[in-house]
């Protein structure tokens, strides 16, 4: 318990963290452990099944990851400022979806995504001044904005399941760009923006503050509430335009879409290695957690493994994924 | 700081006191308004029907009650409850009814023990922790029924549970109010009951004054899981199916349903008579709202603003818990005299 110097390594904050022989495995674990598994699941892929490592498998799994990945971004955000995680994500998935297909035929399709995405950009506005101000738990918080929400987002259509009418703007979306799937290229796009934004703005240094010590936080003026707050306005926006996508890709969207992003986006979050703690963590390790989870599970379809069977590995990979996480933890801050 | 000093009036002392007493005050007026909708709304049959439909999650909701004021959260709730549905169903064939069901129940405090290492061994976050069980616990049911909802052998064993016994009360309806009295005595009257609020509101202090937390926390856990699997026996014997699907959004509306009755997610505080008030309120409000036929999602806009309205209320007030609101004070300071009865008050206040 001497040890009182800032951990620079897990917050991923550069600093003047020392490395010494001591703490040599419990400093780089964290920071290689995320390739060295990809690596692997790689490896192993390769050798179990011909067919994993073509071409078209992986950029296969890459366009599987790309919807989920925008969400996933958001979700960062909210995990390193602390706020939990973000419940809501199915319903302002939903709304994106409902509202981009639903406005389709009336303002046309960029215009109704745009719409859809301000809208959950809306709810994430009433649960970051819920959360950051008012100072709920971020889990009621969610849970409510998102009952509350996707009813409205029904209401407006009618609940019934809504059907696309833009066939161009689908194969827009399906279509490739220098044999790049354009949704892909989305993706890449939302994340090198927050990567960008969490490691090199203001923003980014206050979402890391809040995290990890929020008292402080307060005490050296930074607007905690505020940056509480944007980390949900932006998950909302995120999940908005990751449910106009699925919208346009799949040309339907009911009330039920997004059910399950939730889920999945905190599983490749905490896959990643970031804590609920807030403080650490960042975009390309939850980025790394994703495509784990879905080399994974890749590799499991490709052997027939039923789906059931996936499910149980990804509740395990959670549990050992977080075990591994505390232990090297408390191993890094004792040596 | 006096406890008397932030109020001015008897305004905000009256608003103190109704978001004491929220959970009364919402569900007399959820009462009022399904009377006013539904004819015949206090007839005992419509009654126990409103009751008997959240027999079912008020297990649940027992079980999250604990696991609440506890600090914790668990979200495996509705994976148990279709694991030892499908196993008291299952098993039926094989082992006879009785036994099956107490396999059933077995299976649910084994899933809660489950959780209890997960959360207390490994200290993975709760969220965390019962999520991946969730899903875990999920496609196991899966994958042992192979996705098909199974049957049971005789529909006529389950008979009994929706019959009613007392009056009008089912017996799944018994089992559950009984079991929430019993709850409500347990965290009021008993040391352990007091000891886990202690618990809750912090863990680390609790464990210095000689409480075993840890062994609170694991405990919360199981009794959370055994609920669960009660939950799931019932259900499945009633309906005579044992379904992987079954409660896949239970737990999230129960998580509400607890937090309306006054349980607080950051532990601590909570009561088994409000989340008995929370379940009723959300049954008569459901009730209502289906007797005037409006659709699924506007209910769930109105479900989800009276959810945020009462943990906003909470929140706002909770500056001033010291406050005693208790009815008998409640009654003297608001009564016309109360210039007279403050000054009483503030005589025995100490500075």
């Amino acid at each position: 318990m001497t040890d009182t110097k800032l951990d620079t390594t897990i917050t991923g904050v550069p600093g003047t963290s020392r490395v010494t022989r001591a703490n040599l495995g419990a400093r780089l674990g964290p920071v290689i452990g995320m390739p060295v598994g990809i690596v692997l699941l790689l490896v192993i892929g390769t050798l179990l099944s011909d067919r994993f490592f073509s071409v078209g498998n992986l950029v296969n799994v890459l366009i599987n990851i790309s919807i989920l990945g925008v969400i996933v971004v958001g979700m960062t955000f909210v995990f390193i400022t602390r706020g939990v995680a973000d419940l809501s994500v199915p319903a302002t998935v939903a709304v994106g979806a409902i509202l981009t297909l639903g406005l389709q035929p009336a303002i046309g399709t960029f215009a109704a995504a745009l719409v859809g995405i301000l809208a959950a950009c809306g709810a994430g506005v009433v649960s970051g001044i819920l959360i950051g101000y008012a100072r709920i738990n971020p889990v009621i918080t969610t849970l409510g904005v998102s009952t509350i929400v996707l009813g409205i987002a029904q209401w407006s259509v009618g609940g019934v399941i809504v059907y696309g009418s833009d066939a161009d703007a689908q194969a827009f979306v399906n279509s490739r760009v220098f044999g790049i799937p354009v949704i892909v290229i989305i993706f890449v796009i939302v994340a090198v923006i927050g990567h960008l934004v969490l490691s090199r703005t203001t923003l980014g240094r206050w979402v890391y503050a809040a995290g990890s010590n929020p008292d402080a936080t307060r005490a050296s003026a930074v607007p905690l509430a505020r940056t509480r707050a944007s980390a949900f306005v932006m998950t909302a926006g995120l999940s908005g335009l990751a449910g106009a996508l699925l919208g346009i890709t799949l040309q339907t969207a009911r009330p039920a879409i997004g059910v399950g992003y939730e889920f999945d986006a905190i599983t490749a979050v905490v896959v990643g290695g970031i804590s609920l703690l807030g403080g650490s963590g960042s975009i390309p390790r939850a980025i790394g957690g994703l495509l784990f989870v879905a080399l994974l599970n890749n590799i499991l379809v490709l052997h027939g493994v039923p789906t059931a069977v996936q499910g149980i590995a990804k509740g395990l990979l959670i549990v050992g994924a977080v075990s591994l996480d505390i232990y090297l933890r408390r191993k890094g801050g004792r040596s | 700081m006096s406890a008397v000093s932030p109020l001015r009036g008897g305004w905000s002392l009256a608003l103190l006191g109704l978001v004491r007493y929220r959970v009364i005050v919402i569900l007399i007026a959820t009462l009022v308004i399904a009377a006013t909708f539904v004819p015949g709304f206090f007839e005992a049959r419509t009654l126990s029907l409103g009751i008997d439909r959240v027999a079912t999650m008020g297990l649940i909701a027992i079980g999250l009650t604990v696991v609440l004021i506890a600090g914790q959260l668990d979200l495996s709730g509705g994976a148990i409850l279709a694991l030892s549905g499908i196993a008291a169903v299952g098993l039926q064939e094989s082992m006879g009814q009785v036994p099956a069901a107490i396999a059933g129940l077995g299976i649910g405090l084994l899933a809660g023990c489950c959780n209890g290492v997960l959360v207390v061994l490994l200290r993975i976050n709760s969220l965390v922790a019962t999520l991946a069980s969730m899903l875990l616990f999920r496609a196991v049911c899966h994958l042992i029924t192979d996705s098909r909802p199974i049957s049971g052998i005789d529909p006529f064993f389950g008979i009994p549970l929706t019959q009613p016994v007392l009056g009008t009360l089912s017996t799944r309806v018994f089992i559950f109010v009984v079991l929430i009295l019993l709850l409500h005595v347990w965290l009021t009257r008993m040391v352990s009951g007091r000891n886990l609020f202690a618990v809750g509101s912090n863990a680390t202090s609790a464990a210095a004054s000689g409480i075993r937390s840890r062994w609170y926390l694991f405990g919360a856990f199981a009794f959370s899981g055994l609920m669960a699997g009660l939950a799931g026996v019932t259900f499945g014997i009633a309906s005579n199916t044992g379904s992987p699907v079954f409660g896949d959004t239970i737990v999230l509306t129960a998580i509400a349903a607890v937090v309306i009755g006054g349980t607080r997610l950051e532990g601590g505080v909570g009561s088994a008579l409000g989340t008995l008030g929370g379940l009723l309120t959300l049954a008569a409000l459901t009730t209502a709202m289906e007797y005037q036929s409006i659709p699924a999602y506007v209910q769930d806009i109105v479900t989800g603003a009276i959810l945020l309205l009462l943990i906003l209320l909470d929140r706002l007030t909770h500056a001033k818990r010291g406050t005693d609101v208790s009815p008998t004070a409640l009654l003297r300071r608001l009564s016309p005299k109360r210039d007279a009865a403050r000054q009483h008050e503030t005589e025995r206040t100490p500075a």
